[in-house]
């Protein structure tokens, strides 16, 4: 049950400025930190991240080629990732998108494939992988050995992923039109599985303002009720020893703590293994205390981290 | 999509193929080409081709201004070709090349052997090329 908090001067004067629901700003001051940055910052454009496709090109050669036609970019945390400071044309329509030497991806998602510490030949499970941003990235990275099997029920969803992966030059991987939760259907066990479960999507109000006020405490019980059952079903499909990533790119506890914290009570062989990038997790909220080990996991804000919001829990199978 | 009987050549991982052979999957590894009375290369088949330095003689290289309008689906005039294969006939594939050596596209040719340089007409006549990733998804 999502909690709801009593709204305060600082919530209603928040919520009035920046054009907020009230009940969602109380929440924010109860998990976000430095909240004003944080709205601040969500009316301002996110900064842009293209993540060099390995498969075709490298890092040396795309920044080469896209500075020689006027883009100004910088490296991040993750070599494979650089920030677009300046595009004379629109990122999606250079030739090099074209030939998939790149792809348009927050910072934050990859790493969340980062967590999932993939190698060549494993066999990988990616659970709702449209678009396919992670599942290509998984690709390179296993330098298109084992296999990926990525999981996507739309038809429409799965149609613009296939396109990606071709465009990516990926052949490691099938997608199954299949809901995750009946992924025990496929009668495997993977060494990683990636669940970047849907969500409410607080973390992303900079790129979609209607965030703002579109969502109800219901919807983010009907995303945590989704994502229970989820998590549960993919950490079914993890061989002894393997990994799964449960991800999201919202900032309510109801959709990450306590979503990992009841699967730690409710499976008694997982454990959750730190991360080297963003803020610890929370051990409580409101009046819930969780698992110490919900430290952690990790959260990206994006006034913080300069990524879209975003919750990372690396779990550990044994 | 991958359809029964389809003339679809597809490129997998051996891992993969538990999988296949179980499951109906909608899409796997990367379709390189279609089987028909010949084999036609696709955008990804072509690419891999010739990363792998399987350029073979069925190939032509366009200037930089041929390859801004092959990647909108154009067709391409002599005058645009800067090399093409020797041994070209009329009505071939091609795998059509940018400067940088890299597939932008699939073509036919209209003429065979030097006359595919012949100056204000269209020579090749392009089937396919990588603007169909970002057109179809939009």
């Amino acid at each position: 049950m999502t909690l709801i908090f009593s709204e305060s001067a600082e919530s209603t004067g928040l919520a009035a400025r920046y054009g907020y629901d009230r009940w969602l700003v109380s929440r924010f001051l109860e998990y976000v930190p430095g909240v004003q940055d944080f709205m601040e910052k969500m009316e301002r454009p996110p900064t842009q991240y293209i993540r060099v496709n390995t498969l075709k090109t490298s890092r040396k050669e795309l920044e080469a080629r896209l500075r020689s036609k006027g883009f100004e970019l910088k490296r991040t945390i993750m070599p494979e990732v650089l920030a677009v400071e300046k595009a004379p044309i629109a990122t999606g329509a250079t030739n090099e998108y074209l030939f998939g030497h790149y792809y348009m991806q927050d910072l934050s998602s990859c790493i969340a494939v980062d967590a999932l510490d993939v190698s060549k030949d494993q066999a990988v499970l990616d659970v709702a992988a449209a678009p396919g941003g992670k599942t290509t990235l998984i690709a390179q990275k296993m330098e298109n050995t084992g296999s990926i099997i990525a999981l996507e029920p739309n038809e429409k969803r799965a149609r613009a992923m296939s396109f990606n992966l071709a465009r990516c030059g990926v052949y490691n991987t099938c997608i199954l039109r299949m809901d995750g939760m009946h992924a025990e259907q496929l009668q495997m066990k993977f060494d990683r599985v990636l669940l970047d479960a849907p969500c409410s999507c607080e973390g992303v109000i900079a790129k979609d303002a209607t965030r703002k006020t579109s969502h109800t405490p219901q919807d983010v019980d009907h995303c945590a009720n989704r994502q229970n059952k989820l998590i549960e079903a993919a950490a079914m499909m993890v061989k002894p020893g393997g990994i799964l990533v449960y991800a999201t790119c919202s900032f309510a506890p109801e959709e990450n703590e306590i979503v990992v914290d009841r699967l730690l009570q409710k499976f008694g062989n997982i454990a959750v293994e730190p991360l080297k990038y963003g803020s610890s997790g929370l051990t409580r909220f409101g009046d819930l205390t969780f698992d110490s080990q919900l430290k952690n996991t990790r959260r990206l804000y994006p006034h913080i981290h300069d990524t879209t919001g975003f919750f990372i829990a690396r779990l550990r199978v044994s | 999509m991958i359809q029964e009987n389809s003339s679809k050549i597809v490129c997998v991982m051996p891992a993969e193929l538990e999988v296949i052979t179980r499951m109906q999957p909608y899409h796997m590894g990367l379709a390189i080409g279609e089987l028909k009375k010949q084999f036609v290369p696709s955008m990804a088949g072509a690419d891999l081709f010739v990363r792998s330095g399987k350029r073979n003689e069925f190939y032509i290289i366009v200037n930089e201004n041929a390859e801004k309008l092959v990647l909108y689906g154009r067709d391409i005039m002599g005058e645009s070709i800067v090399e093409a294969s020797d041994t070209l006939g009329e009505n071939e594939l091609v795998i059509l090349l940018n400067s940088r050596l890299e597939a932008i596209g699939i073509g036919r040719t209209r003429f065979a052997g030097r006359s595919i340089l012949r100056k204000g007409k269209v020579t090749v006549t392009t089937l396919n090329d990588a603007g169909y990733y970002l057109r179809e998804e939009g």
